[in-house]
């Protein structure tokens, strides 16, 4: 039969999260009606590889402004087996800390050889690689003073729905007031990059991020790539 | 949240899509899986129906800026997965997957009655990730249908809140095509009942 399983929780000074959390616990799936919730839907973008570099609009256009770093990892399910030809889909705030999204009505600068969208599909070993602007931190709630922190915005689509996630970057002053980082609690930690030298002259740092695909996501990671 | 075994890795965190979520990266054309494209005559197999939505939030006011994908099986209530490859009664014309980025929180979908196999009534399983919340994943059901008193899913829960994944028939379409409507509260009153596919 069936219960109540996890009962979500707010963000603390999070305006949308108070709007939008749901305040009864969760449902629990009878075992009869399991596999209707994993959707699945076969990934064939014809990606170009410029989507991989979100540092400049195009080869023969300048570079935007702020540092330009790489960003790294593997994707793997929670034994370790990687996830080949899974879409990433890559978005964040230039160095200013503005969307090119048209809703973000920040005022922050914008720059007009930055975009800040990049796709990218994982080789044969779950691996990926590209190239973005440090992205900057933002105030989002000047009544309070509170900032997040600096972020990249991945959705991982395989053949499953979307696993939506955020990478942060270790020793970033405003990772502790965070809603989502307080929310993670200690497991916070997998969300931070681990730094590295990316070797090239033209690249502030590396970054690896490996995205470990678990619970009902990993159902047709599995099977069909 | 999962059990955490020596030789398993640590899941990577959900997180909030938060706000800006950009356009370009859902289909716009993916809120119609009758039609297979534009330029051909070819639709996808059993009745067309609308779904019209609302995302509520705990204030009433539309739930904005949300992306949502919708998940069913054919009419004949073949989900297209792998494992389906080989089942007779796949549809080649229809593959069940809707999605969108809802600006204003409504949403519009138009696609077949599912049919519905064993002691499953029609149902099309929607999730929503927002700023604020990471993913809430519920199914939405179709009113008239006789096997809703029955259904697993819906008769597991409180007698009270199976109404609130019910989308009422509100007439025609133009094109003649049922249409359905639902009011989907993320949080609060009348709240919608969302399902926990984690831990379930």
């Amino acid at each position: 039969m069936t219960g109540l399983g996890r009962l979500l929780s707010i963000g603390p000074t999070d305006n949308t999260s108070r709007e939008r959390t749901p305040r009864q616990p969760l449902q629990l799936i009878p075992e009869g009606a399991r596999e209707s919730f994993v959707p699945y839907s076969r990934v064939q973008p014809a990606l170009l590889s410029a989507e991989a570099d979100m540092t400049r609009l195009a080869a023969d256009l300048p570079r935007a402004a702020g540092e330009a770093i790489e960003v790294s990892g593997q994707l793997t399910d929670e034994f370790g087996r990687p996830l080949r030809g899974v879409l990433l889909e890559i978005w964040n705030a230039n160095t200013f800390g503005r969307y090119t999204h048209k809703e973000d009505a920040s005022g922050l600068p914008l720059d007009p050889n930055f975009l800040g969208l990049g796709r990218v599909l994982t080789d044969q070993d779950g691996k990926y690689r590209f190239l973005t602007i440090r992205p900057g931190a933002y105030l989002a709630r000047p009544d309070i003073g509170r900032w997040r922190p600096k972020h990249i915005h991945m959705s991982v689509r395989g053949g499953s729905s979307r696993l939506v996630t955020q990478m942060y970057f270790a020793n970033d002053p405003h990772n502790d007031g965070d809603p989502m980082r307080i929310l993670m609690g200690d497991a916070f930690k997998h969300n931070v990059a681990g730094e590295y030298d990316a070797g090239q002259p033209d690249l502030a740092a590396g970054y690896r991020f490996d995205i470990v695909v678990g619970g009902r996501n990993a159902t047709f990671f599995e099977n069909d790539l | 949240m999962n059990s955490i075994t020596p030789n398993k890795r640590p899941a990577t965190n959900e997180d909030t899509c938060g706000p800006y979520f950009p356009d370009p990266f859902c289909d716009a054309d993916r809120m119609d899986l009758v039609e297979v494209h534009p330029g051909l005559v070819a639709t996808a197999r059993g009745t067309p129906i609308v779904i019209e939505g609302r995302l509520i939030d705990i204030d009433g006011n539309l739930g904005n800026g949300a992306v949502l994908e919708f998940w069913q099986p054919n009419d004949r209530g073949i989900y297209r997965t792998p494992a389906h490859a080989d089942h007779p009664d796949i549809d080649p014309w229809f593959d069940g997957y809707a999605r969108c980025r809802s600006k204003d929180g409504k949403f519009s979908l138009r696609t077949i009655k599912p049919g519905a196999l064993a002691d499953r009534a029609p149902n099309v399983t929607l999730t929503i990730f927002s700023d604020g919340i990471s993913r809430l994943v519920t199914q939405i059901f179709l009113e008239g249908e006789a096997a809703n008193a029955s259904d697993p899913l819906l008769t597991s829960l409180p007698e009270p809140l199976r109404s609130r994944l019910i989308a009422k028939s509100t007439g025609a379409n133009d094109r003649g095509e049922q249409v359905f409507s639902i009011d989907v509260v993320m949080a609060g009153n009348n709240e919608t009942p969302f399902f926990d596919d984690l831990e379930s």
